[in-house]
């Protein structure tokens, strides 16, 4: 049976919301491998950066904060990204378990 | 996605509807499903495999399409009899991990609002208030009072509704007493083993909230086996 464990991230998105903030919602759409969270975790963002929920372990929540203020100065309602296994020469963003992700950002207005 | 949408989205969580939220992840475009209810001409076309994602419970992207679904399915109702103490960390947990949570005490002194601010708790016989509560297959039971006059009566009705996870607080002799008197009652031994006594899994602890974690770990363990 499917459990319905629910973090309440939509509900918070609607308080921001009615505190004037603008928020762009994040969602894991789909999961390849080990990836930590899965399909439907969420997390929102706002236009400073605060942020709540999560769609990793930690591992790209920064550059998914980055990506979310980047759609908020744009005129797109939405946008795609992938994360991949981390390359580890680098301090590049990606996910150390192995697996990879795709996570859908929409501006919610 | 508009505001008003996630506001009708949060509505219809509130008032435990179950529903889908499809999104056409090339426009941004989305809407709310509801099994029987007709989609727009956007998502019309995909209605087939909405239907099978809904039935199937199940959260993703339809293959080759850029079309995302979401389900959301009714909180799992949990009856725990007993407003004793560890039915206060239990409500504690149950909040966090999403189960819907109903209390009954015949005792008023153990079920006063001010032990469990913003819960329900059915003041009656176990009898009486299943009355009150809609339960199937999918329900769970937590009995604490380890008082037969209360326990007994809301475990029998939880064996004869078939709860998918039946747990009573109690030694290992006071479950050993409480399945001969279920025998006694007429219920057959696989029924009996079905129930989880003593209750909870094992983790060391005694305090009030680490036998309320020992409790909720089993509980979301046996949901996931089902």
């Amino acid at each position: 049976m499917k459990n319905s464990f629910d973090e309440k991230i939509l509900e918070e998105a609607n308080d921001w919301l009615n505190a004037n903030q603008k928020v762009v919602l994040a969602t894991v759409i789909q999961t390849w491998g080990s990836s930590p969270r899965q399909v439907g975790s969420r997390m929102i963002v706002n236009e400073k950066g605060d942020f709540s929920g999560s769609v990793s372990g930690g591992c790209v929540e920064s550059a998914v904060v980055r990506e979310c203020i980047g759609l908020i100065k744009d005129n797109k309602p939405c946008k795609k990204i992938e994360f991949k296994v981390s390359n580890e020469s680098a301090w590049e963003v990606g996910l150390a378990c192995g697996g990879e992700i795709a996570v859908y950002l929409e501006k919610i207005n | 996605m508009k505001h008003s949408q996630l506001k009708e989205i949060i509505k219809k969580k509130a008032s435990k509807i179950e529903f889908a939220i499809v999104t056409n992840l090339e426009n941004g475009l989305s809407e709310i499903y509801e099994p029987g209810k007709s989609l727009s001409k956007e998502f019309e076309i995909y209605k087939q495999q909405i239907d099978n994602f809904f039935k199937l419970k199940k959260n993703g992207v339809i293959e080759n399409t850029e079309i995302f679904i979401e389900t959301y399915v009714r909180p799992i109702k949990v009856i725990i009899v007993g407003a004793v103490h560890i039915a206060q960390y239990l409500v504690d947990f149950a909040k966090s991990l999403n189960f819907e949570i109903s209390i009954i005490d015949p005792r008023g002194y153990f079920a006063s609002e001010q032990r469990f601010p913003d819960m329900k708790i059915i003041n009656k016989w176990p009898d009486e208030a299943f009355k009150e509560i809609e339960t199937n297959e999918n329900s769970a039971l937590i009995a604490l009072t380890h008082d037969p006059k209360i326990d007994d009566p809301a475990l029998q009705y939880a064996l004869n509704k078939k709860f998918y996870y039946i747990g009573a607080l109690g030694s290992k002799k006071t479950h050993e007493n409480r399945c001969q008197r279920l025998k006694d009652a007429g219920f057959n031994s696989d029924q009996i083993n079905s129930i989880h006594g003593p209750i909870g899994i094992k983790l060391g602890g005694r305090s009030a909230p680490e036998i309320a974690l020992s409790i909720i770990a089993q509980l979301v363990s046996e949901t996931y086996k089902k």
